[in-house]
């Protein structure tokens, strides 16, 4: 549980009794809690949406809602964090309490309240909701770990890919281009023969991390393997695109960078490619790809770009034309 | 602890108990008797209606709310006339809802003389 989630959790008292609800109000403050207040079923369903209410407290019988029907909503809706409820009730026979919890409640308590038994369950409902905050961070941790290239932190092959997938939706639901940067480190595998590996490795952070601060932060990143990285660019057309891919080929290789232990030069070449109303995003990657040969071919360290869609809605299907060259 | 007078099981209300519940803040029961004792007349008025129409659902919703206030505030004679008045709504019987509310007036004004007498704020002296 965070820091302030231990200090000040916030709890909804949904109790239409005025003089329950002063009395659960009153102890609840002294224990530590913030504290909501409704009077009315409808009332406590609209303070719920707050997402930052985790704990509730819910009378039974209300005007407008009943608690059962308020736990049944709660969960019932997505995409929210658990909701740690406990119903109060002057029912105590067996098939109310079963009721009760059946409709959503964690706990079920009947009145008059006993305070230090609700003071109890409270801890309860917040050991709940800390470990559900645990098990999503610990969620995150691996869908982040199963995302990101563990060298370099940048996004993996198979993320970028779906990045992709998603830009080329959105260009063609938008009718605006999306860009494919291919970048790769001129004479790498030399670095690594004569350097050894982490010198390599050093290398290709340094160029890493000058990339990523020459693009947008709506611009993505990724290792496509090897020494290869791929930058994809929504909302970019080909004149966009070579300003971008220059002002990247000039930021590596414009002036030294330290790995092993000294300062050297690194230059990178790079091919672009970008489209609108793109059919099938892979080809876009096929003609950055395309292009980022041209330009090792045309003797490294420059910027090649494969042309725009000439018609829109048709891909290119031959990547000859258009190319610009700049050194 | 209270006073002894003040603890008997005949007595309106369980200072002892109540007190409990609230951490031991006199002033503050104080504020929910003044609560209960306005509360109460409003619904004794409501119910006076419901049993003119006798409008039996409504018997038993003030009958159940009255019930639920007393027992936080520990009134044991006064829940006991109110789960008295939530049944006979609920059993539809007008003379044993009628002699529910004679009986929660009559227990209602004996706690206003008796906390009158003996406040919450005299249980603080005696501890």
């Amino acid at each position: 549980m965070s820091q302030e989630i231990r200090e000040k959790m916030r709890v909804l008292i949904a109790e239409d009794d005025v003089i329950n609800s002063r009395i659960l109000e009153k102890n609840l403050l002294d224990w530590g809690y913030d504290v909501v207040l409704a009077r009315h079923g409808e009332k406590a369903w609209q303070a719920l949406q707050d997402q930052a209410l985790r704990l509730a407290i819910l009378d039974w019988m209300m005007p407008g809602m009943d608690g059962p029907e308020i736990c049944a909503r709660i969960r019932r809706r997505k995409k929210y964090q658990y909701t740690y409820i406990i119903l109060l009730s002057a029912k105590d026979r067996k098939r109310d309490i079963i009721a009760g919890l059946s409709s959503g409640a964690d706990d079920y308590m009947t009145k008059p309240v006993n305070y230090l038994e609700l003071r109890a369950r409270l801890r309860t409902g917040r050991r709940i909701i800390d470990l559900e905050d645990k098990l999503l961070a610990t969620q995150k941790q691996l869908r982040d770990l199963a995302s990101r290239d563990s060298l370099t932190r940048l996004w993996n092959r198979a993320e970028i890919l779906r990045f992709l997938d998603e830009e080329a939706d959105r260009s063609r639901r938008e009718k605006k281009s999306v860009g494919v940067i291919m970048i790769d480190i001129d004479f790498f595998k030399e670095i690594n023969d004569r350097l050894g590996h982490d010198a390599g490795d050093q290398a290709l952070l340094r160029v890493v991390h000058r990339v990523k601060r020459n693009v947008r932060s709506s611009d993505r990143v990724g290792r496509y393997g090897g020494d290869e990285i791929i930058v994809i660019l929504p909302d970019c057309d080909a004149e966009r695109i070579q300003k971008v891919a220059e002002r990247l080929r000039r930021a590596v290789g414009g002036r030294p960078m330290k790995y092993d232990g000294r300062s050297q030069r690194a230059t990178i070449s790079v091919g672009c490619a970008a489209a609108t109303e793109t059919a099938d995003p892979r080809t876009l990657i096929r003609r950055a790809d395309a292009a980022l040969l041209s330009a090792k071919g045309r003797g490294r360290n420059c910027v090649v770009v494969e042309g725009v869609s000439g018609t829109p809605g048709k891909e290119r299907q031959n990547d000859q034309p258009s190319k610009r060259q700049t050194r | 602890m209270i006073n002894r007078q003040n603890a008997r099981p005949d007595n309106p209300i369980n200072y002892t108990e109540v007190l409990e519940r609230i951490g031991g803040d006199t002033e503050f029961l104080e504020e929910l008797l003044n609560i209960f004792f306005l509360e109460f007349q409003e619904k004794k008025s409501q119910i006076e209606v419901a049993l003119a129409r006798a409008n039996f659902s409504l018997i038993q919703e003030i009958g159940h709310s009255l019930k639920g206030a007393s027992a936080n505030l520990s009134l044991p004679s006064l829940r006991s006339d109110a789960s008295a008045l939530e049944a006979a709504g609920r059993d539809k019987n007008i003379e044993r809802a009628r002699q529910a509310l004679i009986s929660l007036v009559v227990e209602c004004r004996a706690l206003h003389d008796f906390v009158r007498k003996n406040p919450p704020q005299a249980q603080a002296q005696s501890v």
